[in-house]
């Protein structure tokens, strides 16, 4: 079964956390030269398997060759020093230091007494670009070089010594169309002199680009392994999605306030088209928005889907008053708002579950008492003092409310699960009710049953009136959720569908990556 | 899928050498509260004097002006930022308040209001310059740190200033009103208010948000530099408070007192259990951490250790009580 030339060969690998099973025993090898797309939804798998093999993660069970050797890191170091190189979405580059002081840091050539002369570190960094064909130069400081040339600074310095084997973890998430060119002429010249490159993304249109081979994951196990000329999108899409839906399904079962669907696409949807927009952008420029038009009344879930960089965290940004439209106009509750701060939209009624709950939801070091009363303070207060026995019952229902397992109110959020951690971010909003709710990636690191049960909170908002947009990268989340589904890219709201016209996630995937076309 | 959905969420639960790290090092200050009964213990045995109320009123009063600029302090650090010049508001607001009144007028409530008023806006400005342009507090205070104090001994002509004025002596230092003297009072006040804003007020929570996560506090809607703004001009207006217990206590203002009294200031706010990472702090420890500097401080003198040594001493207790609290 072995090849002999392969740079690696995994079998069976076993991964598990706790009591989740991560891989369930995976299969992937790396002829030289080629490019092996791997493909999977969030939680796939993918990046427990690029763990294993950069050292991060240890396996449970299989085995790991790399250039024919069985190998067993413990360490990055040890995958390092096998000829491993990562490169991560985010970058490991000093800004203020030149790309050559980059590309030798921690082992600049110097002469006696240790003083580094910067002369020749720039020709021997310019030496090595020149040979490796990266269009950089090599004294030119990193702050000043455009995004994607941080990116091949950051290839460039991964590939330094003997490096046969590269990983790119969806390294154009942040490019424009042209900076993914000089990207993907990158990873060709690389191939060329035999280095192997597995290439981590969601992009189905790349994986036609570049990649010889491409591997599905689905929960943990292969689905298959491809020649990328051999198969079409739809095949691809499906194995990403996987048949029957069961998590749709589950999640479905489990909200206990009926049929959805006939709730809100007859009688509701019906009457909510009648009414005002709770917000509503018109030709929105700013930063990243290049024109965006977008609107969502009481009662409705909008979907936000797109790739990452497509401007969907802007557009919850621009409407929790954090960005300022430069062009066109914000209009909330049919008057137009400028709001400078998120206190402004806070004080309107609007509301977020921001991205990253630690480092933009919580004080984690704080308790569910105290978390939860931080947006509310001003309601808070009698005579400058904080009203504690209230914010104290506001919190026990949030508690009750939501579901949060905790031995009490004044538990701090660092000793709850991500989950538990999550609801507490929706309990910053129960009182008072808001009337437009901002949610990005609501569910991320969040297990299975508090999923559901978030899903549940977002409805229960929906049902009383509450506009909703969910930005998510999880398109069954936008399907089991939404009323409508629009797709960001590059800065504008291009595509939106009715949920009752898509037909399963497959439909939405198309629609994502057509728009990226 | 046939997945239970797993109830991996319930909390922890508190180990029990948990709690007792908590009971040490938390926010209630126990530990702390333990040290100085031992310090206290300690000297009474090595020295005859140290346990009587004569020497206690003393370290009461001792101790007065680092607990009225403890306190402050205390806020700005929750709030995650340091203010490293309150010994210099301290001087140019004690001399501002002394050349009035022998210059200008010699009434009290305007001396005090102009020693508030300086002490308030050096503050602002300590708290502008963080917030406005981004400079980290460390360098903006260590800047004002030389201002202020060259300052003072600039319209001072580098010499003390008198204050001749009975009723500000009684006020603020000599008076007493049930047999307790008023510098003590003084800073009962500072505590109970400031005690009251941090735990007991809508601005305390803020502060506390803004220095335990600063973005999820502005996610939250809170105006986190006007927050910090507010913790430095309270640092301000306080060390100017203290300026006066001092003018008061010396019938002077002497621009070249207090040099060095911000190491007692953040010791005690440090070894209260504050958290120099903010976030976290109350102002029961910050009394109870200027009470052990003021022992100390007593103690040393009693048994005989030079001025010298105290200062070495002090410096060593602060990086204890910092390395002590990053333990956790």
């Amino acid at each position: 079964m072995t090849e002999p030339h392969l740079l690696v060969d995994m079998q069976d690998i076993t991964v598990s956390f706790g009591v989740v099973k991560a891989l369930k025993g995976v299969s992937f090898d790396l002829r030289p030269g080629e490019v092996h797309a791997l493909l999977g939804q969030n939680g796939a798998g993918k990046s427990t398997l690029i763990k294993v093999l950069s050292g991060v993660n240890e396996r449970d069970g299989g085995s790991v060759l790399i250039h024919g050797r069985q190998t067993n890191f413990r360490s990055a170091q040890d995958s390092r020093d096998s000829g491993i190189a990562m490169v991560y979405q985010d970058l490991s580059l000093v800004p203020s230091m030149s790309v050559a002081a980059n590309l030798f840091l921690g082992r600049e050539p110097h002469g006696p007494l240790s003083f580094v002369r910067s002369k020749p570190l720039v020709e021997a960094a310019q030496a090595y670009l020149d040979e490796q064909g990266f269009p950089i130069r090599a004294s030119a400081g990193v702050a000043s070089l455009p995004f994607a040339y941080r990116q091949l600074t950051e290839i460039a310095k991964a590939l330094m010594g003997d490096i046969k084997i590269l990983v790119l973890d969806e390294p154009t998430s942040a490019l424009s169309a042209g900076e993914e060119e000089i990207l993907f002429n990158t990873v060709q010249e690389v191939t060329s002199r035999g280095v192997g490159v597995i290439y981590v993304t969601h992009r189905l249109q790349e994986v036609f680009r570049i990649s010889d081979r491409v591997t599905v994951l689905r929960d943990g196990l292969n689905v298959g392994t491809h020649n990328t000329a051999d198969i079409t999108m739809e095949k691809l899409v499906s194995e990403i999605v996987g048949p029957g839906h069961e998590r749709m399904a589950q999640a479905t079962l489990s909200i206990d306030e009926g049929d959805r669907r006939m709730v809100i696409s007859d009688e509701f949807a019906a009457a909510a088209t009648r009414r005002t927009p709770v917000i509503e952008l018109k030709g929105v420029q700013n930063g990243r928005l290049r024109g965006v038009d977008l609107q969502v009344r009481p009662g409705e879930i909008l979907g936000l889907a797109g790739m990452i960089g497509s401007g969907r965290t802007e557009i919850l940004e621009t409407m929790f008053g954090l960005r300022q439209a430069d062009q066109g106009e914000v209009l909330y509750l049919g008057k137009p708002v400028t709001w400078r701060s998120p206190r402004d939209a806070i004080t309107a009624g609007v509301a977020l579950v921001p991205e990253d709950r630690h480092l933009e939801g919580l004080v984690l070091g704080d308790t569910i008492a105290a978390n939860t009363a931080l947006p509310q303070l001003p309601h808070l207060t009698r005579a400058g003092m904080f009203n504690k026995g209230e914010a104290t019952r506001r919190a026990k229902g949030a508690v009750g409310d939501l579901n949060v397992k905790a031995p009490g109110i004044n538990t701090r959020l660092k000793n709850l699960s991500g989950g538990n951690q999550q609801k507490v971010v929706f309990g910053k909003w129960l009182v008072p009710e808001p009337k437009l709710l901002l949610l990005d990636e609501p569910t991320v690191g969040v297990d299975v049953g508090a999923r559901d049960e978030i899903y549940g909170i977002i409805r229960r908002f929906a049902q009383k009136g509450c506009a909703v947009v969910v930005v998510s990268s999880d398109l069954v989340e936008l399907e089991l959720l939404c009323d409508t589904v629009t797709v960001v890219h590059d800065g504008r709201a291009t595509t939106s569908v009715h949920i009752s016209e898509v037909e399963g996630e497959e439909r939405l995937h198309h629609l994502v990556q057509e728009s990226a076309r | 899928m046939s997945t239970v959905a797993l109830d991996t969420s319930a909390s922890t639960p508190v180990s029990k050498r948990h709690a007792v790290r908590e009971l040490l090092g938390g926010d209630k200050p126990y530990g702390i509260f333990i040290a100085l009964i031992a310090l206290v213990i300690f000297f009474s045995l090595k020295s005859d004097v140290f346990l009587s109320s004569a020497n206690f009123a003393n370290i009461g009063r001792q101790t007065t002006l680092v607990t009225i600029m403890a306190v402050g302090m205390t806020f700005v650090i929750i709030s995650a930022e340091i203010d490293l010049s309150v010994a210099s508001i301290l001087k140019l607001s004690g001399v501002s308040a002394a050349l009035f009144m022998s210059e200008f007028a010699n009434n009290w409530v305007l001396g005090a209001l102009v020693g508030l008023t300086v002490g308030a806006l050096l503050g602002l400005a300590n708290g502008l310059l963080v917030t406005k342009l981004g400079i980290p507090s460390f360098l903006v205070t260590l800047g004002m740190l030389g201002i202020a104090k060259g300052l003072a001994f600039v319209v001072t002509d580098t010499a003390p200033v008198l204050v001749d004025n009975t009723t500000f002596w009684a006020v603020f230092y000599e008076g007493s009103i049930a047999g307790i003297p008023v510098p003590i009072l003084w800073s009962i006040m500072a505590l109970v208010l400031g005690g009251l804003l941090l735990h007991f007020s809508t601005f305390g929570r803020k502060v506390y948000a803004t220095g335990g996560n600063s973005t999820a506090a502005s996610y939250s809607g809170i105006n986190t530099a006007r927050i910090k703004i507010c913790c430095f001009v309270l640092t301000g207006v306080l060390a100017a408070m203290a300026s006066l217990i001092f003018a008061a206590q010396g019938h002077a203002s002497r621009p070249d007192f207090a040099d060095g009294l911000e190491l007692d200031v953040i010791a005690a706010v440090i070894l209260g259990g504050t958290s120099l990472f903010g976030g976290r702090g109350t102002i029961v420890g910050t009394l109870i951490g200027s009470l052990i500097i003021g022992v100390l401080n007593n103690g040393l003198v009693l048994i005989g250790v030079s001025s010298s040594w105290q200062i070495a001493v002090k410096g060593l207790i602060i990086i204890l009580a910092v390395a002590l609290s990053k333990r956790k």
